[in-house]
């Protein structure tokens, strides 16, 4: 039972930061980016690279590094950034609604193809593995209490992301994206450069994915293309508009409300007297019944409650002096 | 020049069926002004009831429509649990569209449950390649070929000669115009999602036919490449799409060929990213937007 908790919050604390990530893109900037997923993956496979080691035949992947974990997860975020660049670079330019949308997801199809297909970038389906229990070693930790650590580590940098989106929510370049999603236009006016906030807020939310990515690797210790799919991005859409988007609070609460509570309560579905004949029906029928209520629940909230459990507080102008309306002037 | 010719036969095939697909695709989009993310969704339902009722009957006719009516159904389906409460609750494309993504997370997820996730295989007797005219082609992929041709006559017909052709033409140019000339704009969408969901189902048989095998997953990835052709032909354009599913089988069927098939996908997908930088009202367009110009 310890285990068990000790594993679904490093999971959640993970999943949490996967979530204020997509915040930035989705919850600040309004973009719905169908790419975040790779940057989470970018992340991943390059703190692989760094750390585990040159490939044995018949593996193959590039670098093979041995890098301490901490400068490996530095080099991943900042891969997991340049990439983002290149993407937004061109999805951001001129495109909005949909045709981002379809672009991103374009995007995040060619990275799974070729992550998993061309076979000297990442070993292919394969993947890599082979990264355990990283500065274990510093602390001499043993198996279980290396776990502790662990889920240490995963909650203490979730609380350190939380404050800093929490700095940013209330700062100028913060308030400058909502403008943009609220009305680009509006922003364009009063002398935003609009491509370029988008590309900084954008960069900004895939690095916190690659973050997240680079403990997910290290979480899993290896990774692959059954690991992750594009369409898992799903999930954490669902946890930021389930807890109210653009509301830091509520991005915890929904990553708290969906990770947790819709994921786990499956698993003790079997449980629920007569449901019991689920586990033998077929093996990823629980899975797959998460993932039905998820999807279920993305679509309920979006048609019923689309601001969330905790919608995001309005800004309001506490200047009466400079009202403009005409007779008032 | 041989092995050219015989990639063009096997891309005559594939542009068939995507040309089914994405011009289904389009007419949704058309009346909706929505991108259905699930329309994957209605040719993985059209394989399953084409291979359901192919195991009870043994036939192959029986099969085919089974896939068009199942196909139909759960278009009509979608638009009425989810797309239209969306549109008339008055919410914007892309939360529609996020909306439709759920509901392909859903249904798939719904397929695995009562069938499991694995391949399921299912393959008709293709019969003898023959020659014809510069193509070697098996009497299967000749009537794909000319069941795409047949229905296309007749959703041409359906659109530019019938009363409700007319009604969906005048839902797709101006919602609200056409409401207050007194034509019942959802269910006229209704049913054009329904006679799309007809060619979508029938496309998932032909589909899984051809490759020979499917599971829950395959129309997502189908869709991938459906929506790079109605993109290159032009969102809701039917005849503009069904030029942007020929170029796109063409395109796939030659860098599969000569590539590598795996990178489909991503070829697919370079060629979306191009079109929508450089047109993205679609390759073939001017000023006007009709359903069939």
């Amino acid at each position: 039972m310890t285990a068990y908790l000790v594993s679904i919050l490093t999971e959640g604390a993970i999943f949490g930061i996967m979530a204020l990530g997509l915040n930035v893109i989705w919850g600040w900037s309004g973009d719905f980016d169908l790419a975040y997923y790779g940057y989470i993956a970018v992340g991943a496979y390059m703190t692989l690279v760094l750390t585990v080691g040159p490939a044995v035949a018949p593996a193959q992947y590039i670098l093979g590094l041995q890098l301490p974990y901490p400068l490996a997860v530095a080099i991943a975020v900042i891969s997991a950034m340049a990439v983002a660049l290149i993407v937004g670079l061109i999805a951001l330019r001129h495109l909005r609604g949909i045709y981002f949308s379809i672009v991103t997801l374009g995007a995040v199809y060619v990275m799974y193809v070729f992550a998993g297909q061309y076979v000297p970038l990442f070993d292919g389906y394969n993947g890599l593995s082979g990264l355990f229990d990283p500065m274990g070693d510093w602390f001499s930790l043993d198996y279980l209490s290396y776990q502790y650590f662990f889920m240490g580590l995963s909650l203490a940098m979730f609380v350190v992301v939380y404050l800093l989106m929490w700095r940013i929510s209330g700062s100028r370049f913060g308030m400058a994206l909502r403008t943009l999603r609220e009305d680009e236009r509006a922003a364009a006016a009063f002398g935003r450069d609009i491509y370029r906030l988008k590309l900084k807020g954008y960069v900004l939310g895939a690095g916190v994915g690659g973050f997240a990515g680079a403990l997910f690797a290290a979480y899993l210790s290896a990774f692959n293309p059954s690991a992750w799919s594009p369409v898992e991005v799903i999930v954490l859409y669902a946890a930021v508009l389930v807890g109210g988007r653009g509301n830091i609070v509520g991005v915890a609460l929904g990553v708290l409300i969906m990770g947790m509570l819709v994921q786990e309560s499956t698993r003790f579905l079997p449980s629920v007297p007569g449901l019991g004949q689920l586990n033998t029906l077929h093996p990823q029928v629980l899975l797959a019944l998460r993932g039905a209520i998820i999807g279920l629940v993305l679509i309920l909230f979006l048609r019923f409650r689309p601001q969330g459990l905790l919608p995001e507080r309005r800004y309001v102008d506490r200047q009466p002096a400079l009202d403009a309306t005409p007779g008032n002037a | 020049m041989h092995e050219a010719l015989l990639t063009l036969g096997f891309a005559l095939v594939t542009a068939s069926i995507l040309a089914l697909s994405a011009v289904a695709f389009t007419l949704e989009y058309a009346v909706t002004n929505v991108a259905n993310v699930s329309h994957g969704e209605i040719l993985t339902a059209g394989a399953y009831a084409a291979y359901l009722v192919h195991q009870r009957t043994g036939s192959a006719i029986a099969a085919a429509i089974a896939a068009s009516i199942a196909g139909g159904l759960v278009a009509l389906a979608m638009h009425s649990a989810v797309i239209g409460p969306f549109i008339r609750f008055g919410a914007s494309p892309t939360i529609v569209f996020i909306a439709t993504l759920g509901m392909s997370f859903v249904i798939q997820n719904l397929l695995v449950i009562f069938f499991g996730a694995a391949n399921v295989a299912y393959t008709l007797d293709p019969g003898a390649p023959q020659q014809l005219g510069p193509f070697l082609l098996t009497p299967l992929d000749v009537e794909i070929v000319a069941s795409a041709i047949a229905i296309t006559l007749a959703l041409y017909l359906i659109i530019a000669r019938t009363r409700f052709g007319k009604a969906l033409r005048a839902v797709s140019q101006n919602r609200e115009l056409a409401r207050v000339t007194g034509i019942n704009a959802t269910r006229v969408a209704g049913a054009t999602f329904f006679l799309a969901g007809l060619i979508a189902g029938y496309a998932g048989f032909v589909l899984a036919e051809s490759v020979g095998s499917f599971n829950p997953y395959f129309g997502f990835s189908f869709f991938l490449i459906t929506l790079t052709a109605a993109v290159a032909g032009g969102l809701g354009r039917a005849f503009g799409t069904m030029v942007g599913a020929v170029l796109v089988g063409l395109i796939l069927e030659f860098a599969g060929g000569y590539i590598s098939a795996s990178y489909n996908l991503a070829f697919a997908f370079a060629i979306l990213a191009i079109v929508i930088l450089v047109r993205p009202r679609g390759l073939f367009t001017n000023a006007r937007r009709t359903v069939f110009e």
